[in-house]
């Protein structure tokens, strides 16, 4: 390893990952500057917008912002600071306002950022407060199939560079269908664990016969779902892939299987086959064939901080996150199927899920080992799979040879040093997108 | 005493001992006090402006924190006696004061009964919680013993401050 670099915190032959990047508070505040500071930020989604002068108020980093559609339709992203003394400007969760005014001295901002009034602009400041350049701080928005990204970064590539071929495999759930998704939620709250490790944890499928069991078994009893057990999984046709930070895992097998459904019955799972069989030519039309008929995104995390699917691990502090569940439903499907996924996904997922609320003091504990005296000097050991992930004729990105590995992992802390060791965007890499986008969609959806 | 006094000394004892069956770790027994079309439902709380309060809890079919039927709640249950749901696992210790009770027959013989909880959970070594909140329960007279029909529960927070809510209310 370099050693002229600040961070070298993980060691790619081994696995051994220094502990301290999960507790440290100097190392958490450089991940606030050089990490969410410079990436591309999941916000929001389009359909908590949907009507111009809507807005939702989210999050980058610990920093809050408002995401707005003005009058005219078009999305910003601006800073929950008043420029006077940076009181909020907002606070609820959402709503619809043409304008935003300031509760301790009145300045009001419209909906575009722009500050449009003060008391007192002639009597207290004798017109000379230059009002044009004290607008809500903006944020660069792009958008991808509905999800809204945003950037402090007046030097990050685009959206679309930024995802790269990640989302060849992430269009096979978020871009499928012309209809598009629409997003339900947040459901909030706070996780004593570093948000890394939630994120992490997107591509550790082998946790999952183990945290998970208890829930797996009775879901298989109640409602007929397939068996879990380390077996089936190692025995089942997914893989791990690795792009720009973004670690996926997908499933590889030429038996049009519809994407397994968390939490529904038995009979759910069969209206929704059919479901799959009846949309298929529309995502044949959309996908093209191979990645309508055999890749199906499974569990992923999008960098640095987008859990499974549209949901958010907001940092506060290196050992507390807030965790933001959202359930992305197509808008399109029958109401029936919606609500039973729906149903399904908060069942296991949100602070009450019957997955989820098992995960959170194995996170907790990993993450508290890294205070203590003895544990914090003795590294995690990520080793699973050295050497067994490469390229791949047939698929875009580093592709582990097995599902269940910890190829992705090492590779998210690997970029994770990329970022935190660049002095600017220009000295983080992106993969060159190499992936046939066959079929209609794009990143506008 | 009036009918509405007689309802309540006879729902009192009702929620007394569901909060002991609770506190008490009996969860068979607690899920037999709901009928087997119950639906168990948590919305969600927003910060909304005063005069939009009516969007302050989610509607049924949104996003919800519980939207669960009597299967759901059996497999709940069913789930702590695994042995590995961790998140109960040693088992929290939980103390649940149910009070403010108000209740009113419907036309339909059914009644409408609404208290407020404190509910102060203890996990492993020192994490512990308190969670506030109301319940607003429709209860049916079943083989000559109320049962919740529905129960509405709605907590006095926004972002919860829990590591998660793996405990009954």
């Amino acid at each position: 390893m370099d050693t002229a670099l600040k961070y070298a915190v993980i060691d790619p032959a081994t696995g051994k990952i220094d502990r301290r990047i999960f507790s440290d508070q100097a190392i958490y505040d450089d991940e606030m500057e050089k990490i969410f500071g410079r990436a591309w930020l999941m916000i929001g989604h389009e359909s908590l917008v949907p009507s111009p002068d809507d807005y939702f108020h989210t999050y980058m980093g610990e920093d809050p912002v408002i995401l707005t559609r003005d009058g005219q339709g078009r999305l910003h992203a601006l800073l929950n600071m008043c420029r006077h003394r940076g009181n909020r400007v907002v606070r609820c969760d959402d709503g619809n306002a043409k304008r935003f005014m300031c509760s301790y001295h009145g300045w009001t901002y419209r909906n575009d950022g722009t500050l449009e009034h003060v008391p007192g602009k002639t009597e207290a400041y004798y017109d000379e407060l230059d009002m044009a350049s004290l607008g809500l701080i903006e944020a660069r928005v792009e958008t991808y199939a509905g999800i809204i990204f945003a950037t402090w970064a007046k030097d990050a590539p685009s959206l679309e560079a930024y995802l790269g071929d990640a989302r060849w495999y992430l269009d096979t759930v978020f871009n499928r269908l012309d209809g598009g998704m629409q997003a339900m939620g947040p459901l909030k709250w706070l996780e004593p664990a570093n948000w890394k490790t939630m994120v992490d944890n997107c591509s550790d499928n082998y946790h999952v016969p183990t945290s998970h069991i208890s829930s797996a078994a009775v879901q298989s009893r109640f409602l007929g779902r397939p068996r879990l057990s380390h077996e089936d999984q190692f025995a089942s046709p997914n893989k791990h892939v690795f792009v720009n930070g973004h670690a996926l895992t997908f499933r590889d097998a030429d038996d049009n299987a519809p994407r397994y459904v968390h939490g529904v019955s038995d009979k759910i799972m069969q209206m929704f086959k059919e479901y799959h069989e009846a949309t298929m030519p529309e995502v044949e039309r959309r996908l093209g064939t191979l990645r309508a008929r055999r890749v199906q995104l499974g569990n992923h995390s999008i960098f640095p901080n987008g859990i499974l699917g549209f949901r958010l691990a907001l940092p506060r502090g290196p050992l507390r996150t807030e965790f933001w569940h959202f359930v992305l439903l197509d808008r399109d499907a029958p109401e029936e199927l919606k609500r039973a996924i729906r149903i399904g996904s908060q069942a296991n997922n949100g602070a009450a899920g019957m997955f989820e609320q098992d995960d959170v003091d194995n996170w907790r504990q990993v993450t508290d080992a890294s205070t203590s005296r003895m544990a914090r000097g003795l590294p995690q050991d990520l080793s699973m799979g050295v050497g067994h992930a490469g390229l791949h004729a047939d698929y875009p990105g580093v592709v582990s040879e097995r599902y269940i590995s910890e190829n992705n992992q090492r590779l998210f802390y690997m970029r994770w040093e990329q970022f935190m060791n660049a002095g600017s965007w220009g000295d983080i890499p992106l993969e060159p997108m190499k992936a046939r986008f066959e079929g209609s969609a794009t990143m506008r959806g | 005493m009036t009918e509405q006094q007689a309802l309540w000394l006879e729902l009192m004892p009702f929620y007394i001992r569901e909060a002991w069956l609770l506190d008490e770790r009996r969860f068979k027994e607690w899920v037999d006090l709901f009928t087997d079309d119950v639906l168990y439902f948590m919305p969600r709380r927003k910060n909304v402006p005063r005069r939009e309060a009516h969007r302050e809890l989610t509607e049924l079919g949104d996003l919800a924190i519980f939207e669960e039927d009597k299967r759901y709640l059996e497999m709940r249950v069913a789930r702590l006696d695994t042995g590995m749901a961790w998140a109960e696992d040693p088992p929290s210790r939980t103390r649940h004061m149910i009070g403010n009770l108000e209740a009113a027959f419907l036309e339909n013989g059914e009644v409408e009964a609404r208290t407020a909880f404190l509910v102060y959970r203890s996990h492993l070594e020192t994490d512990h919680q308190l969670l506030s909140g109301c319940r607003e329960d429709t209860l049916r007279k079943v083989d000559g013993g109320w049962k919740v029909a529905k129960r509405t529960i709605v907590l006095d927070a926004n972002v919860l401050l829990d590591k998660n809510l793996s405990v009954f209310l």
